[in-house]
């Protein structure tokens, strides 16, 4: 037996250590582990309840504007406010160009490395390459010549014997299969992947004022301005650039990262059999589409032992069993006390040990639902979505399916998708989900605009005394929900349940491991020295363990490790 | 002299962490003390990760404030430059913002999307601390700082002047420390 310590993980936002025994190349325990603390609840506590969204958008450097959201959906609903409909589709429209970005970043920057082998590219054969790509997607940028040109690039890389950020990756590693033309296909899009990255910052630094950090968000709504007349404020023009900048961005995701996507998952069969994990799965309704929040683009459910049949529908954000079902427990954890508590009386105080796997071992808190842990993410959010019978959910993943069968060959159910190819075609079926129903959000507002309403702000008064509130987001990487209590107008409690936390759990108070621990189970491992299947299935996750100290060392300090035993 | 570079100026760190903040204290102290033209940008990016590609994508001049592992003493100012950190790249540690800045800069670069200059102006930190905010002396220090990049960007060639009317920085996130600028002795 042999005991491999990945410490840390990298190509995460974030710290991140996960500990694996490996038995006759398979997996058979692991832990995960997150190696920083996260303490901006504490500083939360006693602050003005108007203000908690600009702390909270700092939780994390990378998933900043959903902390916002959760947080200001907290507040409004611990105050029962309505949300003017121009709000709640501008607030829509910057989820949704997050997500996409994200989706984007996780897939190409951050995992797409795991599968597909840099090094291989300079025996490519351009022109084969070309035909594929052209053979499998309409997308203008697959030609010889674009092809040819990246190829160069990673040949004047491999000559320079400098590979910098790539000098790390598990090059030559039995289990990265794809042919050479497919690698400079991938990685071709991994580069143009940047202009898009960037075209999805835009959206919302238009509507946001800034990014990463924006500025427009309000308790009540936002604070764009809407005046079809005026040059300064949300207008046709503003909205023409909108659209224009939506219509350059969706042939990305819709006919390069999906059906890339499709493609790894027919190469990489075998990957639908490992890293099923946790089978139950939560994902919240998004895209709130009214004032009152009644009816949502993006639904939401739980679905326990993987039966997609047992689904039970979150309607709204007031669902009760969501806000009955939903504790945290700190058996294992670095914090003082155990639990399970449910969120709004939640406790944060620290209680660091060293790493000890039968004590406590992460700043991660293990939530459970009804005591059982989940799975949150985009799988989540497909599973739910399709076991409902959700029409756009069904469209693009029948859509990935019938890619994959009809040019692949292969045959892919939604019962094969709980596995960690799953979770990597989930979220580019997501995506191209979100393209679409960012035109649908756009034209909303703009109809509703026409239709001469102008408003995107309702007042907030807070009682004296104490009120307590909820705010959910199907985040991009799952769902993420903010507890509030709130005395006169201040916080008095903050709770973040946030979608790491669901999928990087620790062991719980019955000693029961969460879904990146279960999910590595019976995960093969050939090389024990480079344990690449371990990272795609931790990977699949996208996990984000950030909001940390982070300067830069210019001395040349130790990098990540990985220790065998 | 160019007169419309297109450059950002990005202050990166955790504000919640004394004086990892150091970076986002000295933008907001330079964009209240200077104004320039608008092909310059002047960015709080906290912690971005890779999210810092797009800020960096096809700038001419990239200026980034961050605090610096370095054996140099706490509040010392230094300047970087691309190569400066081509030799020891890989042997960069991996921190809370991995993957970050270098892998940001290696991907537009092969991209062919880099900005053409790239100067970092680290400072040592004190202490990293978290809710402490950033200690006193860093505050004056950014001050300096500040200056300091006005200096630079006049000899780069960006214009940019001290503002005829005073805007007092909104340093939010610091209720602690007295963020004054220190009065001329």
């Amino acid at each position: 037996m042999v005991r491999i310590s990945i410490d840390p993980v990298t190509r995460i936002e974030g710290h991140l250590r996960i500990d694996v025994e490996v038995d006759g190349g398979v997996v058979n325990k692991a832990w995960a582990s997150c190696t920083m603390w996260r303490g901006l609840e504490a500083i939360l506590r006693g602050r003005d309840a108007r203000e908690g969204w600009v702390f909270a958008q700092r939780f994390c450097g990378v998933c900043t504007t959903v902390h916002a959201m959760a947080s200001v959906r907290a507040v409004e609903d611990a105050l029962a406010l309505d949300i003017p409909p121009n709000a709640q589709y501008i607030r829509n429209l910057i989820l949704i160009c997050h997500a996409l970005h994200d989706h984007i970043v996780h897939f190409y920057h951050l995992s797409a490395l795991d599968w597909v082998d840099i090094m291989s590219i300079p025996k490519a054969d351009a022109t084969k390459a070309a035909s594929i790509a052209e053979g499998s997607s309409s997308w203008s940028g697959n030609s010889r010549k674009e092809l040819e040109a990246v190829q160069n690039k990673v040949k004047g890389l491999v000559a320079s014997g400098q590979l910098g950020i790539f000098s790390h990756g598990y090059w030559g590693h039995p289990a990265m299969r794809l042919s050479p033309e497919l690698n400079l296909i991938m990685f071709s899009h991994y580069l143009q992947a940047l202009e898009f990255q960037r075209k999805s910052c835009q959206v919302v630094a238009i509507l946001g004022g800034k990014t990463p950090h924006i500025q427009n968000l309000a308790v009540g709504g936002v604070m764009n301005a809407i005046n079809l007349n005026s040059l300064a404020t949300m207008n046709m023009d503003r909205l023409g650039m909108l659209q224009a900048i939506l219509e350059d961005l969706i042939p990305f995701v819709q006919q390069v990262f999906l059906v890339d996507n499709c493609l790894l998952a027919a190469s990489y069969p075998e990957w639908f059999k490992y890293g099923r994990g946790v089978a139950n799965y939560l994902a919240v309704p998004d895209l709130p589409l009214d004032a009152k929040a009644t009816k949502f683009d993006l639904p939401g459910g739980v679905i326990m032992n993987g039966d997609l049949a047992s689904v039970r529908p979150i309607k709204d954000w007031k669902d009760d069993a969501f806000r009955k079902a939903v504790t945290e427990d700190s058996t294992h954890a670095w914090y003082q006390g155990g639990g399970p508590l449910q969120p709004y009386k939640g406790e944060t105080i620290p209680d660091y040990t060293d790493f000890k796997e039968d004590a406590k071992y992460t700043w991660v808190k293990a939530p459970r639902y009804d005591g059982n842990p989940m799975q949150v993410g985009p799988l989540a959010n497909i599973l739910v979505g399709y076991a409902q019978g959700h029409p756009l959910t069904r469209k693009w993943t029948d859509s990935a399916f019938t890619q994959i069968a009809s040019v692949h060959g292969l045959k892919v159910t939604p019962n094969d998708m709980q596995s960690t190819m799953g979770r990597y075609l989930a979220r580019s079926i997501r995506s191209s989900m979100l393209a679409d129903l960012a035109l649908d959000h756009l034209e909303l507002l703009k109809t509703n605009i026409l239709n001469g309403d102008d408003t995107t702000y309702n007042v907030p008064t807070f009682p004296k005394g104490e009120v307590m509130g909820m705010g959910m987001h199907e985040a991009p990487r799952g769902a993420l929900s903010h507890w509030v209590v709130i005395e006169n107008g201040a916080f008095t409690n903050y709770q973040a349940v946030v979608p790491t936390t669901w999928n990087a759990s620790p062991r719980d108070e019955k000693g029961v491991p969460g879904p990146y621990e279960t999910s590595l189970i019976g995960n093969p491992v050939v090389d024990a020295e480079k344990p690449l299947e371990v990272l795609r299935t931790v990977h699949s996750f996208d996990p984000c363990m950030a909001c940390s100290c982070h300067t830069l060392d210019v001395s040349g300090e130790e990098i990540a490790q990985v220790k065998v035993q | 002299m160019t007169a419309n570079l297109s450059v950002s100026i990005i202050g990166l760190g955790n504000v919640f962490l004394g004086d990892d903040g150091f970076g986002p204290l000295v933008v907001e102290t330079f964009r209240c003390a200077y104004e320039c033209g608008e092909d310059v940008e002047v960015m709080d990016l906290g912690t971005p990760g890779l999210d810092l590609a797009p800020y960096l994508y096809g700038k001419d001049l990239v200026l980034i404030v961050d605090a610096v592992h370095s054996a140099t003493p706490p509040g010392t100012i230094s300047f970087f430059r691309e190569e400066d950190f081509v030799s020891s790249r890989a042997k960069l540690r991996i921190t809370g913002h991995d993957p970050g800045l270098w892998e940001s800069l290696a991907h537009l670069r092969l991209a062919g999307h880099a900005p053409s200059e790239l100067i970092v102006l680290g400072i040592t930190p004190e202490s990293c601390t978290f809710a402490e905010g950033v200690s006193q002396r860093l505050v004056q220090i950014g001050w300096e700082a500040s200056a300091t990049i006005a200096d630079l960007l006049e000899n780069l060639g960006v214009a940019c002047r001290a503002r005829s009317t005073k805007v007092t920085p909104n340093f939010w996130w610091l209720p602690l420390v007295d963020t004054k600028r220190p009065t001329a002795a």
